[in-house]
């Protein structure tokens, strides 16, 4: 494997490097992992007994690739299309037209590999929770891509357990020409090694603009009493976290337990005060959208899909003075998959102009292939047929999706991203759950 | 006293006794060894993989448990959730009590009254409960909707405000408790009045007895077992139940048995899960053997 692409880029200077100081902190490593596990570990033997009752769990080796082995560059030269990929993906990320995804139809045009597409992902922890014991067993979890955000847990197990297959970086030819500073070399997968981008985003403000004509620039629009019963929250313990501690003027990324603690004194307090109307995980979008809420914590792309359709073009999104929490969702081979040079094919496929304009146009999640905004403002081609079909449906000109900086962030944009608290232990993640859960369970 | 040996024909005797005696001794264990099996495998067993859940710490990442001795879990848990806990005691003792107060008088109607069509009288009662416990609730969000079928109508004729709404609150939580459990509630109050002799009935007006003092002072008290059995039948699984709250119920009346389904199914925090299903179960424990010791638990086995 090569080496060279793990410098950063020179294009990097739209990144304040101030995005990326909480995500270079390292995830759980596996000696921490040990550590935790040893706790106790010379207990009793009725302790022993007990916890035999419980579940039990293996720590695979961890993240070496060891010569020879899996994902090592001999191992993927063995490796030979199957001519068919199981991709696992969120729902509504990917273009659609008329019940149908036409970059996927292309891919299967060009390269006669099929793609079994399915949406089995709605969250993070529940779908690692599913296919967590098909990984420990070494068996095949029956999804050669999966998707997996770098601000939940999940992606920083999966990695320091060994459980995804190391990429073969000789075929992401596509990847290393096109993607953005963005997607390469991220803090939380040094050179690429196991993931690609596959979107990113914010999880900013979303306001409904003939309601609120002048939201300010400050999270404090949602802890404005004039709009009590009318806001809407996250039940996501890290997005509703991570916005208490902007509110507090502290960065998630740095903060410490008692920030914590103050944050969510903070969020209590709105809530008590009759502020929140309710805590909403992907339903958030519709209440905004029916008018129960008139401002929420919401997704970038959300607001921007809503935005593209007439009825809601008063939806706006603001990415506060204090911060935009930024995160991405990544692409990753699991261990064990069938069809691993497949999955790559599908993978760095993505990170073409062309497809990832027609990709756009109806995600509205930040590209990370920069050239898509060219493409879009001048299609030609098999992409100009598509996003011209595309029109219809989603109502307003490709150059739309181009020129907004939620798509293809400018600097200004960058600057104000944050980056998510990442817990070094299972005890911090647990005292987080603590103070932010009881939160959005009511009474 | 059994005879222990006795003479065969030959006149001989043969010590059988001891053995006829073992196996006597052993039979009603053997007999019992199904229900004791059930009782081991399916309630022992995961009480003690549950309470021992509890004392551990679970690293979501591997999936590994190991045991702590946390018992501090417990009242860190009850201190973040009491209000949880406050809220579905008192929806569960709500939804009873409406159900006890509906379906006494179904009971008795189709006790005393029913004559020969009684069966068909509990079918009709228990029609409606062969649909999925899931779906009742879920049809009933939508015709309780703000702009449904009832409300919708209502609102549209000006005859309720239009920011009328009975979903998302605790008063649709606790009738949807209520709906659902209405059958645990009928069936044993149907068995208990349907065994009382109807002649006592007689006799007690033969002693002068007015309706009123007959219902209060004969009727009522042979049906306390039956009302127990009644009570325990629905407060029970009321107290626990996850699914009315998250389709009916609205963000300020959250039950504990919702904080416990999110606990292991969303956040994956098993070991702050269990010990909130140790404390429901603690205080489920403790409310039947307190009634039990006011009613007798003899009569209570009677009837359950």
């Amino acid at each position: 494997m090569t080496d060279h692409h793990e410098t950063q880029a020179p294009g990097n200077s739209i990144i304040d490097p101030a995005i990326w100081r909480g995500m270079t902190q390292r995830r759980m490593s596996r000696r921490q992992l040990l550590e935790s596990a040893g706790v106790g570990a010379g207990a009793l033997s009725l302790s022993a007994f007990l916890a035999a009752c419980g579940v039990k769990g293996t720590t695979s080796s961890g993240g070496k690739v060891k010569p020879g082995g899996i994902g090592s560059s001999s191992w993927w030269a063995k490796q030979k299309l199957h001519r068919k990929v199981n991709f696992a993906n969120w729902p509504y990320y990917i273009d659609v037209l008329h019940g149908k995804h036409p970059t996927l139809e292309q891919f299967t045009a060009l390269t006669g590999i099929t793609v079994n597409y399915t949406e089995p992902i709605s969250d993070n922890d529940p779908f690692f929770a599913k296919i967590r014991p098909s990984l420990q067993a070494h068996q095949d979890t029956g999804y050669d891509v999966i998707v997996m955000t770098n601000n939940a847990p999940p992606l920083g197990y999966l990695i320091d357990n060994g459980w995804l297959t190391p990429l073969d970086q000789s075929t992401m030819t596509n990847f290393y020409k096109y993607a953005s500073p963005l997607a390469k070399n991220p803090p939380w997968d040094r050179g690429n090694k196991y993931t690609m981008a596959w979107q990113s985003g914010w999880t900013a403000i979303g306001y409904n603009s003939s309601v609120i004509k002048n939201p300010g620039t400050s999270v404090g629009v949602l802890f404005d009493k004039k709009y009590a019963g009318k806001v809407g929250m996250m039940a996501d313990p890290q997005e509703l976290g991570s916005l208490g501690l902007l509110a507090i003027g502290v960065e998630p990324a740095t903060s410490t337990e008692s920030d914590w603690a103050k944050a969510a004194k903070k969020l209590q307090q709105q809530k008590s005060d009759g502020i929140v109307r309710a805590y909403y995980d992907q339903d958030y979008i519709n209440r905004l959208k029916s008018g129960d809420t008139v401002v929420t914590q919401a997704w970038s792309g959300d607001i921007f899909q809503a935005d593209l359709n007439s009825k809601y073009r008063d939806l706006s999104l603001l990415i506060p003075d204090e911060g935009g929490m930024f995160w991405t969702d990544n692409m990753c081979i699991p261990m064990s998959a069938q069809n691993p040079k497949d999955a790559m094919t599908l993978m760095d496929f993505y990170y073409q102009p062309q497809v990832e304009a027609v990709v756009e146009y109806y995600n509205d999640y930040v590209c990370p292939v920069p050239a898509a905004k060219q493409v879009l403002l001048n299609p030609t081609g098999w992409a100009a047929t598509e996003l011209k079909k595309m029109k219809s449906s989603i109502g307003l000109p490709a150059s739309y999706t181009a020129d907004s900086p939620l798509v293809f962030p400018t600097a200004q944009y960058m600057h104000r991203s944050m980056a998510y608290y990442q817990y070094k232990s299972q005890e911090e993640l647990t005292a987080w759950n603590n103070l932010f859960v009881p939160i959005t369970q009511g009474a | 006293m059994e005879q222990l040996v006795r003479p065969d024909h030959s006149g001989r005797v043969t010590p059988r006794g001891p053995r006829v005696r073992l196996s006597k001794a052993a039979a009603p264990y053997l007999l019992s060894l199904p229900a004791g099996f059930w009782l081991v495998a399916l309630f022992l067993v995961p009480l003690i993989v549950m309470l021992s859940l509890s004392l551990q710490r679970c690293n979501f990442g591997t999936g590994a448990c190991v045991m702590t001795w946390h018992w501090g879990e417990f009242w860190q848990q009850l201190s973040l959730y009491h209000t949880q806990f406050a809220t579905s005691i008192y929806f569960a003792g709500a939804a009873t009590v409406i159900d006890l107060v509906v379906s006494f008088p179904i009971a008795y109607w189709i006790a005393f009254h029913g004559g020969a069509k009684k069966n068909f009288f509990l079918l009709m009662l228990l029609v409606p409960f062969f649909v999925s416990f899931v779906i009742r609730t879920v049809v009933w969000e939508f015709i309780l909707s703000d702009q449904g079928i009832v409300l919708g109508n209502l609102k549209h004729a000006h005859l309720l405000p239009q920011s009328f709404h009975v979903l998302a609150t605790g008063y649709a939580v606790v009738a949807g408790l209520a709906y659902n459990y209405l059958p645990f509630t009928a069936l044993p109050l149907y068995v208990a009045i349907e065994r009382i002799d109807k002649s006592v009935l007689d006799a007690a007006y033969d002693l002068y007895a007015s309706k009123r003092e007959a219902f209060l002072r004969v009727i009522l008290p042979l049906t306390i077992p039956g009302l127990f059995a009644a009570f325990l039948l629905t407060f029970i699984p009321a107290l626990g139940d996850y699914v009315n709250q998250q389709i009916l119920g609205g963000t300020n009346d959250t039950m504990i048995g919702t904080v416990i389904q999110n606990k292991f199914l969303t956040y994956f925090d098993y070991a702050g899960g269990s010990a909130l299903s140790a404390v429901l179960m603690a205080i489920a424990l403790i409310g039947i053997f307190a009634y039990a010791r006011v009613l007798g638990s003899r009569t209570i086995e009677e009837y359950l």
